[in-house]
């Protein structure tokens, strides 16, 4: 097997693990166990990627290039660099866990269920992997169609609405960026993102960025955010927050910005400010929120606005740091809303005022929570603390108020999580907290405990991703080149 | 690697495997092993801790590497990005040395004093695993080789502190006295990160090289100002000072460790590890004194009124820092790093006879039901007694030796806030001696009362288990005799030993006569408030001055809570909740309930043209290809 | 070349083509609107040979070749469907049948 074929293996192995279930007639148990199989593959397969991947070399890797419709210029291009790698391996980890949720859980219509995960895998490993702007889109759009079937049907009480509000404003974006994808690709005569050259067109950058902020999401176009992170099922909502969000990010940083570096610069102030208001506004919501998932929910919001920071700043740290916070945010994420999911079949609710003293007893939900929360916060020494603090130099290079605002953000950031760990954790036991609740169980323990592992080892070397992201000196250059 | 960085990585790893070994191990090992486990790691540390003070002082002095008398060395490359590399370093010279003896030895007679107390508490392995973090926290803190690994200890020692503050999570108040430590500390967190920013975008660098670095007069004023801001926040000074007294609803030991002994003094540190900076500006050093004198004062004017006795000696703590920060402030950092070397002493000392009254009286607090205590708790009552004569600074006890010099410092700057800071440090000793022998007169003299008849329960006989009364008895030596190390002008070997590191600023160093003048005055007053203690609250000769207003504004702190409440807590709250009902809710959430509806309605319109009568769609077909027809033939 | 011109041929195929388009538009009986589909298909299939012999284009045989294919199989799913109306007893007329309003 040579190492490029690893590229296309990623993405198709999961699909084509999906039609299989969807195909055979298994039982809801093997069915499960068969997309958990897949998923575990998966993670194997980008084990040998990463070990694979040359960081010292530069450009793009593993590529693997098919004509597609030769006269437009369009081809099944697949390639990674090293961010690419990184964000590849949030999604598989990431999505693993969340199969072994829902697998752990039982969700009923398995199969349906399980082959949409799988489907919803290889889609977005394919967006993070295309190196074609129709293949990039035909993935970011085919992430929706799972999205959209797990949200209505295995979804809560409100399910449809918020179903609806999120397909009705993805599908507005990414509208949008389908026009300007055609146009850019027939002014430029090749759809290919790797031999593609810069544009100095605004409209077009316009194009993507709405698709991209509504995805990410940015202030104020998070309106599908709190009903869907709430509605959703707690693995969904997790994959949703934790890996599919960071898609938006990530077109911002492989295509907005190094494809059109004049709108980028004369836009920069508007994006940094938008970026600044998502982090500012989501950490003042997160902080009144009355329900563990609105935390979370709003933290994201305000997390994806620190990227944004991070990525607008146009400085080394701040893509370096970008790229770091985007993992790190994207696993934090995944063990919240997993262990969010815990509380709620425990106690059926996530409501902060029927919660409370679920720790007395139950030392590994605990610890954990507590653990998550503290890495969220950024206590100096976590890698979110990593990331943040690489954003924030960045930014502050640019002009010191970003900074600052972002600062301040920190500090709210505490008073939100440490709000969200004493609701649940602490004082006085909740009214549907009863003594029947048990800790977490093994099978809960094996999903969540590998995440926290890997954050805790990213805490002990951040440099780990922060310094294999770009090649060269200077990230900076690096994005400016077109990661050539 | 020589022998003193052995030292140092064995001093900092020893805590942090006891706290993973405690917690992986869970409920598999016996609460006491979980408590052992945590004490001998912090006496390896110790010993490490003692290993790389050996080696150091074999180093010959002078400076080599840029670093002094002293090695640095890095594990790995923890943070890299573009040109801007940070290691995961650390730094074994004089200063850090002498901060990793203090942390690890006071911090394992205070762990080891926590077996007793702790005894029987559900959760004790906990209370050890954290114990055991916070002790290599402060360690990663006091050896961090670069500002980030600073920070990094910084940080995690707040999270400690939190942890333990909140230790007994089921009391809101613990809860909340938890989190507003956090979010203080985390607000300092925030000034030391932006000041690191700045030096970042000017150097690349966070070596604490670069402080060495010219910069422009307002980088360097606000780098001071971002790390003061830290300093302060930490060390509980004014401003940042309410959340200290909150902290007293951790556990006794946690007190004496944390908010005593060690974390609440890093501001001190920190000054000291960063003169170089703060010597370029110096107006901020002076406002780090200033802000010193001023929390000397107004935290020994608090005390007085305080029926806690955790809360007076909290308030004592805050007191003696700010004597710390006018010592460091004025430049005179050995001094002031030597006051915390016996402040950590005699403090801790205090504390742990306090919890030694608390646990015998079952968890009773109010110094107006102890009355007589001594009686029954003779140990106690004189290993107290040390601590109080060591605080106030009678001699030959360790507070005169090092608090004195401090004042004379402030002296020797010879300008008029030199004057000031000299005496508000005066008029601070006369509140020491009156707070702290009004606690003394008013817990342990006397026949017990009867709240103490009823309560009080000895420990086998004793007044408590032998794991608490060797660690008392051992520091109450050290707060008796450890003074006696340097007694300047005659004998100096701390200050020799830091400048190196730090050396005292000349303007800063007082003439024999300011020392002696200094110290008279100073002894002079401190009795003289004992004796108004002693009238006041013994003999009742004196009553305590009715004065309703000042009691007030004494019991309430001087409204800081209130203001912060006011102009921090209740705006964010109210944005907060303001920004969901006016715009989230109203605009955010309703746009996507608006695009749904609208296109739901559209859709409506739509679809009043399926008839579902098949002859309709045939007509609008020909119309429709009628129309194509037409347009072509028009558009021809 | 012998015979009547290509204008004929067309003129003939838009007269059937008429008859069709009116069959579908005014009868209800669904067997006869799709025997008037039919009707339409194959003017076209008239006018698209006539058209491709004037222009010596083999093309359009082969179009027409396509449309006899597409109109076998419109008058198999066609017939399918009115058999299974009359299993049900349905009316087979076409106005009633309007499930499918909006």
């Amino acid at each position: 097997m040579s190492a490029s074929s690893l590229t296309s293996i990623l993405i198709w192995l999961p699909i084509g693990g999906a039609l299989l279930i969807w195909l055979l007639p298994l039982s809801r148990h093997t069915s499960g166990a068969l997309a958990l199989l897949f998923s575990f593959a998966e993670v194997g397969f980008w084990t040998e990627q990463v070990a694979r991947f040359d960081f010292s070399q530069p450009g793009l890797q593993m590529s693997e290039r098919a004509n597609w419709f030769g006269d437009l210029g369009v081809s099944y291009h697949v390639g990674v660099y090293g961010f690419s790698v990184w964000l590849v391996g949030l999604t598989v980890v990431g999505m693993a866990a969340c199969t072994g949720y829902g697998f752990w859980v039982g969700r009923d219509r398995a199969r349906a269920y399980f082959g949409l995960m799988l489907l919803l895998t290889g889609a977005t490993v394919g967006v993070f992997e295309s190196q074609d702007l129709l293949l990039f889109y035909a993935f970011f759009e085919a992430m929706l169609i799972p999205l959209y079937i797990l949200i209505g049907v295995w979804g809560g009480a409100r399910r449809m609405e918020a179903t609806v509000k999120f397909v009705i404003y993805t599908m507005a974006g990414s509208l949008l960026m389908l026009a300007a994808i055609v146009v850019y690709g027939l002014q430029a005569g090749t759809f290919d993102l790797v031999d593609g050259p810069t544009s100095a067109s605004r409209w077009l950058f316009l194009g993507f960025m709405v698709a991209f902020v509504i995805k990410a999401p940015l202030f104020p176009f998070h309106g599908w955010l709190p009903d869907a992170y709430r509605e959703a099922p707690p693995e969904v909502a997790a994959v949703l927050s934790g890996v599919v969000a960071k898609a938006g990010l990530y077109g911002m940083l492989r295509i907005a910005i190094p494809k059109f570096p004049d709108a980028t610069s004369f836009y920069r102030t508007a994006v940094l400010a938008l970026a600044a208001a998502a982090l500012v506004y989501g950490s003042l919501l997160a902080f009144r929120s009355a329900d563990f998932r609105g935390v979370v929910a709003y933290s994201s919001l305000a997390q994806s606005g620190l990227i944004a920071l991070g990525l607008f700043a146009g400085r080394d740290l701040g893509f370096d740091g970008a790229v770091l916070q985007m993992v790190a945010h994207g696993l934090i994420s995944v063990s919240l809303f997993l262990i969010a999911g815990a509380v709620e079949r425990r106690t059926t609710t996530g409501e902060f005022r029927l919660l409370g003293g679920l720790a007395k007893g139950r030392p590994a939900l605990a610890t954990l929570l507590m653990t998550v929360g503290i890495i969220s916060l950024a206590v100096p020494g976590s890698a979110n603390f990593a990331g943040e603090f690489l954003i924030l130099a960045g930014v502050f290079q640019r002009a010191w108020w970003w900074a600052v605002i972002g600062a301040a953000a920190i500090v709210l950031a505490a008073m939100y999580m440490l709000r969200l760990i004493s609701a649940v954790l602490h004082e006085a036991r909740g009214s549907t907290v009863s003594d029947a609740a048990l800790d977490l169980r093994p099978a809960e323990l094996s999903l969540i405990v590998p995440l926290v592992g890997v954050l805790l080892a990213l805490s002990l070397w951040p440099a780990g991703i922060s310094h294999h992201s770009f090649f060269g000196p200077s990230p900076a250059a690096t994005v400016r080149s077109q990661f050539k | 690697m020589t022998a003193m960085t052995y030292g140092a990585w064995l001093c900092l790893l020893a805590p942090l495997s006891a706290t993973i070994l405690i917690t992986l191990c869970g409920t598999s090992i016996p609460r006491v092993a979980a408590a052992w486990i945590a004490t001998t790691s912090c006496f390896v540390a110790f010993g490490g801790a003692v290993w790389a003070f050996f080696g150091v002082r074999s180093q010959p002095t002078g400076v080599s590497h840029g670093v002094g008398r002293g090695e640095l060395t890095t594990a790995w490359t923890w943070l890299q990005s573009g040109h801007f590399k940070v290691g995961l370093e650390l730094l074994v010279d004089p200063l850090s040395t002498m901060m990793m003896l203090i942390v690890a030895g006071v911090g394992g007679l205070i762990v080891l004093y926590s077996i007793g107390y702790m005894d029987g508490d559900d959760e004790e392995r906990r209370y050890f695993a954290y114990m055991a973090f916070f002790v290599f926290s402060m360690l990663l803190l006091v050896e961090g080789g670069n500002l980030l690994m600073l920070l990094i200890g910084w940080g995690l020692v707040g999270l400690s502190s939190y942890l333990l503050i909140g230790f007994w999570h089921e009391r809101p108040s613990a809860v909340a006295a938890a989190k507003k430590a956090f979010v203080m500390n985390a607000f300092g967190d925030a000034t030391m990160a932006l000041a690191f920013f700045i030096l970042i975008a000017h150097t690349n660098s966070l070596s604490f090289g670069v402080l060495n670095t010219h910069l422009s007069s307002t980088a360097t004023n606000l780098v001071a100002l971002g790390l003061l801001g830290g300093a302060v926040a930490k060390s509980a000074q004014i401003p940042l000072q309410t959340w200290l007294p909150d902290a007293m609803e951790g556990p006794t030991p946690v007190s004496a460790l944390i908010h005593a002994a060690t974390m609440v003094t890093a501001g001190v540190y920190l000054i000291a590890r960063t003169h170089v900076i703060f010597e370029q500006a110096r107006t901020i050093e002076l406002i780090a004194a200033g802000a010193g004198a001023l929390t000397l004062l107004v935290a020994g004017l608090i005390a007085l009124v305080q029926v806690d006795i955790k809360r007076v000696i909290a308030y004592s703590t805050m007191s003696q820092i700010g004597y710390m920060f006018v010592g460091v402030g004025v430049g005179a950092y050995s001094n002031g790093m030597f006051h915390l070397m016996t402040h950590a002493f005699f403090k801790a000392l205090l504390f742990m006879t306090a919890g030694l009254a608390i646990h015998a009286l079952a968890g009773e607090q109010d110094i107006r039901n102890m009355r007589g205590l001594g009686k029954v708790m003779p140990y106690t009552k004189w290993c107290f007694l040390a601590g109080a004569l060591a605080l106030v600074g009678i001699p030959p006890f360790s507070g005169f030796f090092s608090k004195d010099p401090i004042i004379a410092s402030a002296a020797a700057l010879g300008t008029w806030y030199g004057w000031i800071f000299w005496v508000c440090g005066i008029a601070g000793a006369f509140l020491t001696g009156l707070y702290t022998f009004r606690l003394w007169f008013l817990v342990f003299p006397g026949e017990p009362s009867p709240f103490v008849r009823e309560h009080y329960h000895d420990h086998h006989g004793r007044e408590g288990a032998l794991t608490m009364l060797a660690p008392v008895g051992i520091l109450a030596l050290l707060a008796t005799f450890a003074g006696w190390i340097q007694y300047s002008p005659f004998w100096t070997p701390i200050t020799n030993w830091l400048s190196p590191v730090a050396p005292t600023l000349a303007a800063a160093v007082p003439s024999d006569s300011q020392e002696y003048f200094t110290s008279a005055v100073t002894v002079l007053v401190g009795l003289a408030g004992i004796a108004v203690a002693w009238a006041i609250y013994s003999e009742r000769r004196l009553a305590v001055p009715a004065a309703p207003f000042w009691r007030r504004l004494l019991e309430n702190k001087f409204y800081f809570d209130a203001l912060y409440d006011r102009i921090f807590y209740g705006p964010a709250v109210a944005i907060s909740d303001g920004l969901r009902r006016e715009f989230e809710e109203p605009v955010v959430l309703q746009t996507g309930t608006d695009l749904g509806d609208a296109t739901l309605e559209t859709g409506g319109l739509v679809r009043r043209l399926q008839t579902g009568i098949v002859r309709t769609y045939v007509l609008l077909l020909a119309a429709g290809a009628a129309a194509v027809v037409l347009a072509f033939l028009i558009a021809r | 070349m012998l015979g009547p011109g290509v204008a004929w041929y067309v003129a003939v195929a838009a007269f059937l083509f008429g008859i069709g388009a009116l069959g579908v538009l005014i009868r209800r009986n669904t067997l006869v609107v799709l025997l008037s589909l039919e009707l339409m298909l194959n003017a076209g299939n008239l006018a698209l040979i006539a058209l491709s012999r004037h222009w010596h284009n083999g093309a359009g045989q082969i179009f027409a070749l396509g449309v006899m294919a597409v109109a076998a199989s419109e008058v198999c799913v066609g017939l399918g469907l009115v058999v299974a109306l009359n299993r049900r007893r349905l009316s087979l007329d076409v106005d009633t049948l309007s499930e499918l309003r909006g």
